[in-house]
């Protein structure tokens, strides 16, 4: 033995003797992170109990299922040029929808990324506040405020989309803002280019693959968003949808719902081979952000004529893709000129809605009874949430490469996770409204049935994007595949799917309160009859129900930084 | 020293697609031996060591480990054979997000029955022993950190006690110290020595490094291109024999004279801390 120098000696932790203390003391942060979770579960089973959910309600749902087909069978469907028109409408909707929001979120991403904020952390703020306002308000009544302003039709539906995805886009791109290499933009400060031009030139290429991603993303929601928008007026196939069910002639109305479905799917196919030839197919990241697209690398193109740039494949698809966008959102205005309102009283109806909103107000004798429909909404929200935290886990943990018992398995249960995404689901909790009538249950089911396909995606993903090597040395020990699971696969992914089941939690809220648009119980339904007969309650209603979701985001967020 | 041994591979091959990682290998290692495996970087060591803990299943040919052919082990068996195996890998492979007395804990899995997450899911017994392993390798002061704190050559010495957890007869290490910087490296090697002594362990351990194996080995096993091109005693070799130990398990004359000057620059050093301890 050599130059090998002896191991330094150990101080021993105890007196030889004393008891040892062989269980951590655990930190303030884990147990506020675990009480607020824990007060969380149990407000959650509360919830289940308090509204009384419970199967016999399905059951007698499955009863009335048969007098349901009878009234429903056979169908009468719209003729195909109506189908056509009606398809292209929605799809209008939803496209010029996420265009106006994107072009808002740039902007608003600027203010709020750390790196970008011109003014610190005040511009900071303010540009996260927009964020979080504008998600905190329900599309399906900002369409209902809309409309009221410049009559119903297509444009409050735009508008709805228009401002109310600015929360979710500007978020992720200032995600993607922050998580730049920040060299080439340096390198044009160094070289003297304006604020602008670094944007441009240094900040947005590299972002660009991140924004793609998460615009067809929330195009994919605003879809389904259709079917509520439809229920407040707005034009489409979710307008004719609600007129057939409201009237009770479900044989008209349940074609509209099968298109919508149809369209929802081959929507999900085209943003996923957009997805995948653009971007390269490599789901997984830490923020949502990343997990909708990873940074692409670009490769270097081969320089043949030093004036023109060639054509290398990447820059083909990008090209392919700029071009037929142009032709979409031309398509779309033509779509959407075809049904403009008459703007020539706009500043005029503005001026009678506001008169009529102002001041927000609540008659004394109906805050119990509105206090107690928001209590329902928080519920349903909770409740879902419970619930499908328990389907997805199951969907997840089969659907984890690293977890699944075999590949068949897995690819079972990554393809239902994918027909399960395709499913909108308040066009479920409306199945289930019709068949269980009223009640908590239609809405709590159809909420966690429609957050598997979500959060059981974001649960494999986390579970796979683990470091391996803990398990593999888990395995060398002789550890069975249970045990390798708990001991190494799950404490490695638990920060991030805590935050995936916040995220559902504060989606599901949201959700919720849209059920009473469609016939549910909630806030909903009381916000739906104020705006038909008293605005100031409605105002009134909607702003507190932006505070009711910014609590929620507010706790989330909270919990999120405990556990990271 | 029993003569029997414990270790037994006959004539094994492997290939992995159109790679042949092992050609024709057989060896026998005694119980209670340190014995080293050098190589070039891709000459089939990790493979080799994956296979005495089942970890890989030949091509052709026999290994038998504690008496038992390992790739004929399924299930239970197998699982059992492993908790009988310590291994100790280049890159530590610690859980970062839990605490350091529980990765120890984790090397008891193998004797437990069901799933266990969080310190309090382990038997106090269990915890008292992992807390002995943690003084022994120098850490029980960071039992209850995050592992990811911990620096390298630290989060090694805590997978050495997690191997220690098994209470194994056979030590496996994959190139332990190959992340580490000299310091821990010594400190590390030191360890894996001196425990596998202490306890009578029969050690495995692959290293790229001459100088190191000759240094630190009882018995050096040479592999190169897959094969065994060298079976020596790390012991009274003349400044010849560890040339040619250098020719054969390097591949190339250009890499051969990289590390004569490596060896020269090793002897220099050498014979300068011996001048200076004069
Ligand atoms: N799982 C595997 N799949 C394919 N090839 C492998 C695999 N494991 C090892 N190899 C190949 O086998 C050869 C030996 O590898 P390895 O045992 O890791 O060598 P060493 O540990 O000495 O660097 C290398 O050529 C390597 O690329
Ligand atoms: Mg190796």
């Amino acid at each position: 033995m050599t130059a090998i120098a002896p191991p330094r000696a150990s101080a021993p932790a105890t007196p030889p003797g004393a008891p040892r203390r062989t269980l951590a003391r655990p930190s303030g942060r884990v147990l506020t992170a675990a009480a607020l979770l824990l007060g969380l579960g149990v407000a959650a089973i509360w919830s289940i109990v308090d509204l009384e959910v419970g199967l016999n309600q399905l059951e007698r749902g499955l009863a009335n299922a048969g007098r349901f087909l009878q009234r429903t069978v056979p169908f009468e469907w719209p003729s195909l040029g109506d189908v056509l028109w009606l398809s292209a409408m929605t799809l209008a909707i939803v496209v010029l929808g996420t265009l106006l929001a994107t072009v808002i979120s740039i902007p608003v991403a600027y203010l709020s990324a750390a790196n970008t904020s011109p003014g610190g952390l005040v511009t900071r703020l303010l540009g996260r506040l927009i964020g979080i306002v504008s998600r905190a308000t329900p599309d399906a009544f900002l369409a209902l405020a809309f409309a009221m302003i410049i009559a119903q039709g297509a444009l409050p539906g735009i508008l709805a989309l228009g401002l109310h995805s600015v929360g979710m886009i500007s978020k992720l791109t200032a995600d993607a803002i922050e998580q730049i290499d920040e060299g080439p933009r340096l390198a044009l400060r160094a070289a003297g280019a304006t604020k602008a031009q670094e944007f441009w030139g240094g900040i947005w290429p590299q972002i660009l693959p991140s924004v793609i991603a998460t615009v067809l993303h929330r195009a994919d929601i605003n879809l389904r968003a259709t079917v509520v928008l439809g229920f407040v007026g707005v034009a489409g196939l979710g307008l004719e949808l609600s007129l057939g069910l409201k009237s009770l002639n479900y044989r008209e109305g349940i074609p509209y719902a099968i298109i919508m479905f149809a369209l929802c799917i081959v929507f999900e196919i085209i943003a996923t081979s957009v997805r995948s030839t653009l971007l390269g197919v490599r789901p997984s990241g830490r923020s949502l952000g990343g997990l909708l697209a990873r940074r692409t690398v670009p490769a270097a193109p081969v320089a043949v004529d030093p004036l023109k740039q060639p054509w290398t494949p990447e820059r083909r698809r990008l090209a392919g893709f700029s071009r037929s966008s142009i032709v979409v959102i031309i398509g779309a205005l033509a779509v959407i000129s075809t049904s403009l309102p008459n703007f020539s009283l706009f500043w005029q109806n503005i001026g009678i809605a506001l008169n009529r909103m102002l001041p927000p107000q609540i008659d004394e004798a109906k805050w119990g009874s509105v206090a107690e429909d928001f209590l329902i909404t928080i519920q349903v929200g909770l409740a879902a949430t419970l619930v499908g935290v328990i389907l997805s886990a199951v969907f997840g943990v089969f659907a984890a490469r690293n977890v699944a018992p075999n590949p068949t398995v897995r690819g079972i249960f990554r393809l239902l996770l994918v027909v399960n995404r395709g499913i909108p689901e308040l066009l479920l909790a409306f199945f289930l409204i019709i068949l269980t009538g009223l009640g908590a249950t239609a809405g709590v089911v159809a909420l966690a049935i429609g957050g598997i396909g979500l959060l059981g995606k974001l649960v494999a993903d986390s579970l796979e994007e683990v470091d391996p090597g803990p398990e593999r040395a888990l395995r060398a020990t002789g550890a069975t595949r249970a045990q390798i699971f708990f001991a190494a696969t799950l404490p490695q992914a638990a920060p991030a799917i805590v935050g995936h089941v916040l995220y559902l939690l504060d989606t599901n809220v949201r959700a919720s309160s849209l059920l009473g648009v469609i016939g549910g119980a909630g806030i909903g339904f009381t916000i739906l009859q104020a705006s038909r007969i008293n605005h100031q309650e409605m105002l009134a209603l909607l702003i507190i129900m932006v505070f009711v979701v910014l609590a929620i985001e507010a706790l989330s967020s909270l919990i999120r930084s405990l556990v990271k | 020293m029993s003569a029997s041994p414990v270790i037994r591979l006959d004539d094994v091959s492997k290939r992995f697609g159109a790679t042949q990682a092992l050609e024709e290998v057989s060896l026998e290692i005694e119980a209670g031996s340190v014995v080293v495996l050098l190589g070039l970087s891709g000459s089939g060591k990790s493979t080799l060591l994956r296979h005495l803990d089942g970890l890989e299943v030949p091509t052709s040919g026999s290994v038998e480990v504690l008496g038992q052919s390992v790739p004929e082990l399924r299930g239970r068996a197998l699982r059992a054979l492993r908790g009988r195996v310590g291994f100790i890998f280049q890159q530590f492979e610690l859980v970062g997000s839990i605490t350091v007395l529980e990765n120890v804990l984790t090397g008891a899995l193998a004797r437990l029955r069901g799933p266990r997450l969080g310190l309090p899911s382990y038997p106090k017994a269990l915890r008292e022993q992992a807390f002995a392993h943690l003084e022994e390798v120098g850490l029980a002061a960071q039992a209850f950190q995050r592992a990811d704190t911990l620096s390298g050559g630290q989060q090694q010495r805590v997978a050495i006690a997690r191997a220690l957890m098994q209470d194994p007869e056979i030590l496996l290490a994959d190139e332990p110290v190959a992340s580490l910087d000299p310091e821990s490296s010594d400190q590390v090697m030191n360890l894996i020595r001196e425990i596998g002594l202490r306890r009578g362990l029969t050690v495995v351990c692959s290293l790229h490094q001459v100088d190191l194996a000759l240094a630190w080995a009882d018995r050096i096993v040479g592999l190169r291109h897959g094969r065994v091109v060298l079976d020596t005693p790390a012991e009274g070799l003349s400044k010849e024999q560890v040339m040619e130990i250098y020719g054969r398990v390097a591949t190339s004359t250009a890499e051969i004279a990289a590390l004569q000057d490596e060896l020269l620059e090793t002897v220099a050093a050498i014979a300068a801390e011996e001048n200076a301890a004069r």
